[in-house]
């Protein structure tokens, strides 16, 4: 186990000085940072000086390494707009966002599991359909038709909510729905394929023939084996929670993380940009870490043999 | 045809493959194949049989090239093999052919049997186009295959005619030597004979030499000029078709040989005692001894070689050599 | 739940034979996607009007149904541009872009793929790791970043949305390609001395371009989502180029005067992608029943 752990840990460290080094090659790939920022009339004394500042004057090698111990460091610089700290500019918006992501979550675990699970013991009755064509229609109405729908009929039409903005809870019922109801779509469809392809196998089949109440056969064989996947994709979901909500925070000009990266990729204000790359990289590779141990309590082949490094 | 001279010489052929096994497990080293020397002489063949595992068909992908061996060497003609994959080692693939197990498996499904039966023709540019033509029909013919089923694809054809268009294909560049790997062993008892009786055939008409790889004695012998059997990845026994089958020397070719069934014979089956062979673990000295029923404790402590009988035949067995007489049989030690 | 088992035990047989014949669903998407092709085809003359052409006397003029007139029968916008002809060149838009991405990532993810398999170690070991990198970071993000630090040009969009997938061609291609490469065809046409691009280009391909194929249909619709919710953002198409995101990001401002600007381009953006992910799931049931 220590051993399983000390692969998954290195693999996750391995990510995360890939997303650094993407950011360092991309940022350098795409120009000189300082004429850009400045602008293409500057004075050369000024685009100089600002060279010198932020250190873009090195040779390209070390830069990289100074970048990539300045971001052990935890300084991920600052940025170019306003010059405060990019990583106290990220972390401000974090709650905001949270407070739509982490009810999100909630209805989407709430709402499409079991609506997969009920879908998939009931195969093609009426309510397995509905589930269905709900599902796909979560999946190929985007985040941000749905969310101007919501405007249209709850605050337009109806008035009974506010369409945008951070005021008070009433404003932030709209967007979590929004998020809720399109990630509920894709876990339902997901549990119910899971499930599905669970309740297919000889090992279900043996279990009621030899006879095992249905009811426990599924919640002692079906359930256990189907959420091996869906936990996946739920740590999938997890890995979102920062940075889940970019296109609904623009659509209710909710001031999240989302938002934050969307204006600071407006203005090319990299270290912003960077910074909130670097923490859903985090985010992601922490989520699928404890997902890849979760898989070791959910099942036990991987203990024994987990997939094959890299 | 230069009869005597070799065609294809391999020197102690090692073949190891790394395996892990279980999560905290240290990668154990298997040896499929381990030592082995062969000779095959222009237009004859030799048989190779041996239980699955035992690396009978690693040894076959060696001696073609398909592999490099970790240690030993293989000269094609008088020439080292090449590199897998060179430019060298392609351009040696038309004298040098594979039948495999699978015929369906070894077909591409999405090209009629008279392009694959085509390819090595266009692949080594053998032939104008219009002659591959004309080419390819003589061989469907030669295999017993009508023309017009070239039109045919794989899933279109029988099991015995999948793998004679197979040896169509193998046969296309007239090659010198063909490897097949358990080429009967996928298909109907009524067809196997069938097809044995096309590889003698093609062998006169052709004049191809063969290593013929098989699980079973009986169709070894059939084809084969000389007959080598393999254990966890050495040939134990090799000699005359005919003199292994009636007399065979070794404690495991015989235990083989009566495991044939016989007509009218209510033999003594020599039944193997102790585990299967387990090339991740493998024992010390002679690697048969905790099955064979005549071990002496020489066999558990020293590795016997291959060496000749006065009669010719190759044994590797310190009883069968007089080097010790008979005995008991070793008390099976503890897995490790 | 006593009648549930019986349910069960017959798993997918008869749904499979019924999924022989598409459906009215799978026909619906057929159709609409051959004319959402017609359109992007002949946009330049189905288009009543230039884009970009202004009506100044006719502006947020409503659509036929909402009581407006057949100059513009899906409106105007703010600036008296007419509502449909700009959808149609939108969808044109989002349609190359979406059809060039999806075949840039098949074959960049395919060709990745079976490097990955040909060469094994570590040509092999480099490929899955970025595979690793792409799966382990949600793509909208990445996708912003580089616009963020490359700015903006339709041939980098269409570049920038073409990696989105291609680690699932990548590892789909590897994976089939190692399968037929240790024991199957591939191997056997190498023993012919084949060359590797005669293996792979005509062999290994063929055979698993119903793969591929059913791997784009599903990744076709995701693409068309991305780069309109990039456009909607404003940060993927600009003007005056328009997408079909690109109008529902800008009929948004006037949501309440003039909500049809934007219930058509979000209407056509739904049925698109409804249509070519119900023919996904057809050809999927159909071809590959393997693939998840």
């Amino acid at each position: 186990m220590l051993r399983f752990l000390a692969t998954r840990l290195a693999r996750a460290a391995l990510t995360i000085a890939m997303v650094v080094t993407f950011a360092f090659v991309v940022l350098r790939l795409s120009g000189d940072p300082a004429q850009i920022i400045m602008g293409a009339d500057a004075p050369p004394e000024a685009v100089e000086a600002f060279r010198t500042a932020w250190g873009l004057d090195e040779p390209i090698w070390v830069q990289y390494l100074s970048y990539f111990w300045a971001i052990l460091q935890g300084d991920l610089g600052r940025s170019m707009r306003d010059g405060r700290d990019a990583i106290v500019l990220v972390t401000e918006r974090i709650p905001a966002t949270l407070a739509l992501t982490l009810p999100a979550l909630a209805i989407k675990i709430c709402l499409g599991i079991p609506a997969g699970i009920y879908a998939a013991l009931h195969r093609n009755s009426l309510a397995d359909r509905v589930v269905m064509i709900i599902a796909v229609a979560g999946f190929t109405v985007p985040s941000f038709v749905l969310g101007l729908l919501l405007v249209l009929v709850f605050a337009v039409q109806l008035g009974w909510l506010p369409s945008g903005g951070q005021e008070s809870w009433r404003h932030g019922i709209l967007p979590v729905i929004t998020l809720g109801l399109g990630g509920a779509a894709v876990l339902a469809r997901f549990t119910r394929s899971a499930m599905l392809e669970v309740l297919g196998q000889p090992y279900i089949r043996t279990a009621s023939a030899k006879g095992v109440p249905w009811r426990a056969v599924v919640t002692g064989h079906a359930l256990p084996n189907a959420a091996i996947p869906t936990v996946t994709i739920i740590g999938f979901m997890v890995g979102t929670l920062i940075a889940g909500a970019v296109v609904v925070e623009s659509v209710f000009s909710w001031p999240g993380v989302g938002r934050l990266l969307v204006v600071a990729v407006a203005n090319r204000d990299l270290a912003v940009v960077q910074c909130i790359l670097l923490l859903v990289a985090i985010t992601m590779v922490c989520a699928n870490l404890i997902v890849d141990l979760l898989y070791g309590l959910l099942d036990p082949r991987l203990r024994a043999a987990p997939r094959k490094a890299a | 045809m230069k009869a005597g001279s070799a065609l294809l010489e391999a020197e102690g052929l090692v073949r190891r493959y790394a395996m892990r096994r279980g999560l905290l497990g240290r990668a154990v080293e298997v040896r499929a194949v381990d030592g082995v020397s062969l000779k095959l002489e222009r237009g004859r063949t030799l048989g190779l049989v041996g239980e699955s595992g035992c690396g009978k068909s690693t040894t076959g992908r060696l001696v073609l090239g398909m592999e490099t061996p970790d240690a030993g060497r293989v000269s094609f003609d008088g020439a080292i093999m090449p590199q897998p994959g060179s430019v060298a080692w392609r351009a040696m693939r038309a004298r040098m052919q594979m039948v495999f197990q699978d015929p369906l498996g070894a077909l591409d499904r999405r090209l009629p049997i008279a392009t694959q039966v085509g390819e090595p023709l266009d692949i080594h540019g053998i032939g104008a186009r219009a002659e591959r033509a004309a080419r390819v029909e003589t061989l469907l013919r030669a295999v017993g295959l009508r023309p017009d089923q070239g039109a045919r694809y794989p899933h279109e054809l029988s099991g015995g005619q999948r793998q004679r268009a197979v040896l169509a294909r193998a046969l296309a560049t007239d090659p010198a030597l063909l490897v097949c790997d358990e080429p009967i062993s996928a298909l109907d008892v009524s067809i196997q004979a069938q097809v044995m009786n096309l590889l003698v055939d093609l062998q006169e008409q052709f004049g191809t030499a063969m290593l013929f790889v098989s699980h079973d004695l009986r169709a070894v012998r059939q084809v084969s000029h000389r007959v080598a059997v393999m254990y966890l990845g050495r040939i134990v026994e090799e000699g005359e078709p005919d003199g292994v089958l009636h007399e065979p020397a070794h404690p495991y070719s015989r235990a083989l040989v009566s495991a044939i069934p016989h007509p009218g014979r209510a033999g003594q089956r020599i039944v193997l005692q102790g585990d299967p062979p387990n090339p991740a673990d493998r024992p010390s000295g002679c690697a048969f001894h905790p099955r064979c029923p005549v071990a002496t404790n020489l066999c558990a402590r020293e590795t016997p070689a291959l060496k000749a009988r006065p009669d010719g035949r190759l044994v590797a067995c310190h009883v069968a050599h007089g080097e010790v007489s008979a005995g008991q049989g070793h008390t099976r030690q503890e897995a490790a | 739940m006593p009648e549930a088992p019986l349910v069960i035990i017959a798993p997918t047989a008869p749904a499979k034979t019924r999924r022989k014949a598409p459906s009215a669903l799978v026909v619906f998407g057929i159709g609409w996607l051959m004319l959402m092709l017609i359109v992007a085809l002949l946009a330049d003359i189905l288009a009543p009007y230039a884009y970009t052409a202004l009506d100044l006397r006719n502006r947020l003029s409503p659509p036929i149904l909402l009581g407006g007139n057949w100059l513009h029968p899906l409106g105007t916008d703010e600036l008296g541009r007419d509502v449909l002809s700009r959808l149609i060149y939108s969808i044109r838009t989002s349609l190359l872009i979406a059809f060039g991405a999806t075949i840039i990532g098949a074959a960049v993810g395919t060709s990745l793929g079976f490097l990955a398999a040909h060469f094994r170690g570590f040509i092999e070991q480099a490929v899955l790791a970025l595979v690793d990198f792409s799966a382990s970071l949600p793509f909208l993000i990445l996708a912003l970043a580089v616009l963020a630090f490359f700015g903006n040009s339709l041939l980098l969009l269409v570049c920038l949305l073409g990696l989105h997938a291609w680690e699932r061609y990548a590892r789909i291609a590897r994976g089939l390609a190692l399968a037929a490469g240790t024991q199957g065809y591939a191997a056997a046409v190498r023993g012919l001395g084949a060359s590797p691009w005669r293996i792979y280009g005509r062999h290994v391909l063929p055979n698993i371009a119903s793969t591929l194929i059913v791997s784009m249909t599903l990744a076709f619709p995701e693409v068309i989502l991305l780069e309109s919710g990039l456009s909607f953002l404003g940060l993927g198409v600009q003007p005056p180029e328009t997408s079909l995101g690109s109008m529902v990001g800008y009929g948004r401002e006037y949501l309440t005067r003039a909500p049809w600007i934007l219930l058509a381009p979000a209407s056509t953006i739904v049925l698109t992608t409804l249509s070519v992910s119900l023919i996904g799931d057809w050809l999927r049931d159909k071809l590959d029943p393997t693939l998840r």
